[in-house]
């Protein structure tokens, strides 16, 4: 039940996402991982990735164009 | 529990932090209508002066926040299936071609039953290994630039420096290709064949082989996914 | 004053319209409405690349450069254009517009944010990316609008080839871009 940062502010797309896949590739099943994003694209394609993938997801929008995605390894 | 910008039933992923919001959200809606503002006044103002130009700056203003909204990318549609596996913006774009067709062909047609001219014509081109080269080139551009063309005007809109940069270089590219142009004609592109659909299918014909086509390619997109991803409930 | 705005921020109706993303579906549907306004009041459908031929002839004006006597703008109708100028040019307007529609749609929705350039590979990436674009379009006669959406919906062959080549680019572009530049 660990808790992961990824800071993706600033990231061209498709930079964000790809840095998702690769750490949550990396945590346990149940760990959260939490994405750091400014990217209008990202704060789509990040959610619909990870929903397909099974993992639970949220978004927070942090501040005017900056969200937080929240995932939930569950597989 | 973290706090957000949209209608929530709060968070059922329990995290330890809470959503770092730094400082109070400012609200932008002022600034954005005050935008709008002005763009109808530079639209009016433009308008006065040549009816068209106005026109042409509410198009690419309307395209411009619907491309914003949607976040509808061509480079996406491309890219993803090769990073990602995805497919969602592949089979949007598929469908954008679908409709248009459709619309175009029936107006395309209705001018040329009518013995008219028909419009939009000078966009079927030669097809040549400049199409290819440029293809080529085109496409390793617009996914490390991270953005086409009209991904990247809708980027520096949003506030991107990167896209600021990669539209300033795609001015110059296009500026030493206009340079070029002249030798890429004379080498291949006058040597290629112009194709009109329904020159070869009749008009129903070309649009019914054409809407098969992107149902094939629509088909193939949900199937990649599927290998890639696994399941493409959207 | 900020009363009011807070509110209407919050305001359901609002926020489906200009906070809410627009699924891709619907971005697809509007998009093809009003390349057919375009098409039937214009004459032709939406193009942007053929335009940033024409800036980059005018700002090659500017520090003292002529394009007369290229082949690409020797036409009667090309020369016109460059001396209308640039705000007498319908193209320009319209790729300013979409600049200024999305602007404006990102302040609608409270999401602007400025992000600046985070390091050396983007540098590289944007004018290397940028560059390729533009000559690129120049050869095949238009970008991702021009020579592949419009000319597709055009029912031209030349739109499925370049998709073909545009794919392929994108397929070395990927890999490109994961190992030089994530």
């Amino acid at each position: 039940m660990a808790e992961f940062t990824l800071d993706c502010l600033g990231e061209a797309c498709p930079v964000p996402l790809m840095k998702t896949e690769k750490k949550l590739e990396g945590l346990a099943v149940g760990d959260i991982l939490i994405v750091s994003i400014d990217h209008s694209c990202a704060m789509k394609n990040i959610p619909e990735w990870a929903r397909k993938q099974g993992h639970n997801v949220e978004i927070d929008e942090v501040d005017d164009g900056e969200w937080e995605v929240v995932i939930e390894k569950t597989k | 529990m973290p706090e957000t910008g949209q209608a929530s039933s709060g968070s059922s992923i329990r995290r330890s932090t809470s959503s770092s919001r730094r400082k109070p959200k400012k609200n932008q809606i002022p600034l954005g209508m005050l935008v709008v503002a002005l763009m109808v006044v530079v639209g009016l103002v433009q308008a006065n002066r040549e009816p068209m130009l106005g026109f042409y700056w509410m198009m690419g203003g309307i395209f411009g926040f619907i491309l914003q909204k949607s976040r509808f990318c061509f480079t996406a549609s491309m890219r993803d299936p090769c990073i990602t596996g995805s497919t969602s913006v592949t089979r949007a774009v598929l469908i954008a071609f679908a409709i248009t067709t459709i619309m175009f062909t029936a107006i395309k047609f209705g001018y040329a039953s009518m013995g008219l001219p028909v419009p939009g014509m000078s966009y079927v081109t030669p097809i040549s290994f400049a199409t290819a080269a440029g293809g080529i080139l085109f496409g390793i551009g617009m996914v490390i630039a991270g953005g086409c063309a009209s991904g990247t005007l809708m980027r520096v809109g949003e506030g991107f420096f990167m896209q600021i940069l990669s539209l300033f270089f795609f001015v110059v590219g296009s500026l030493v290709g206009a340079a070029h142009f002249g030798w890429w004609k004379e080498k291949f592109i006058i040597h290629g064949p112009s194709v009109f659909l329904p020159d070869v299918f009749g008009w129903v014909g070309a649009v019914v082989v054409q809407l098969l086509i992107i149902a094939c390619l629509y088909k193939a997109a949900v199937l990649w996914e599927e290998k890639k991803i696994g399941g493409t409930q959207d | 004053m900020k009363a009011f705005f807070d509110k209407l921020g919050k305001n359901e109706t609002y926020v489906k319209i200009f906070k809410t993303p627009f699924t891709y579906l619907t971005g697809a549907i509007l998009l093809s409405i009003f390349q057919v306004v375009s098409l039937g009041v214009t004459g032709d459908p939406w193009g942007v690349s053929g335009t940033f031929a024409n800036w980059g002839a005018w700002l090659y004006r500017l520090v003292g450069g002529s394009v007369d006597r290229w082949y690409y703008f020797s036409s009667a109708g090309a020369q016109a254009v460059l001396d209308r100028g640039f705000l007498n040019d319908p193209g320009t307007m319209r790729n300013l517009g979409i600049i200024f529609g999305a602007l404006a749609a990102v302040l609608l929705a409270s999401q602007f944010k400025i992000k600046k350039i985070k390091s050396k590979k983007q540098i590289v990436a944007a004018v290397l990316g940028g560059f390729l674009m533009g000559y690129g379009a120049r050869l095949a006669y238009g970008c991702n609008i021009g020579a592949l959406y419009s000319a597709i919906a055009s029912l031209s062959l030349s739109g499925w080839a370049f998709a073909v080549f545009l794919f392929i680019g994108s397929f070395f572009g990927s890999k490109l871009l994961r190992k030089f530049f994530m």
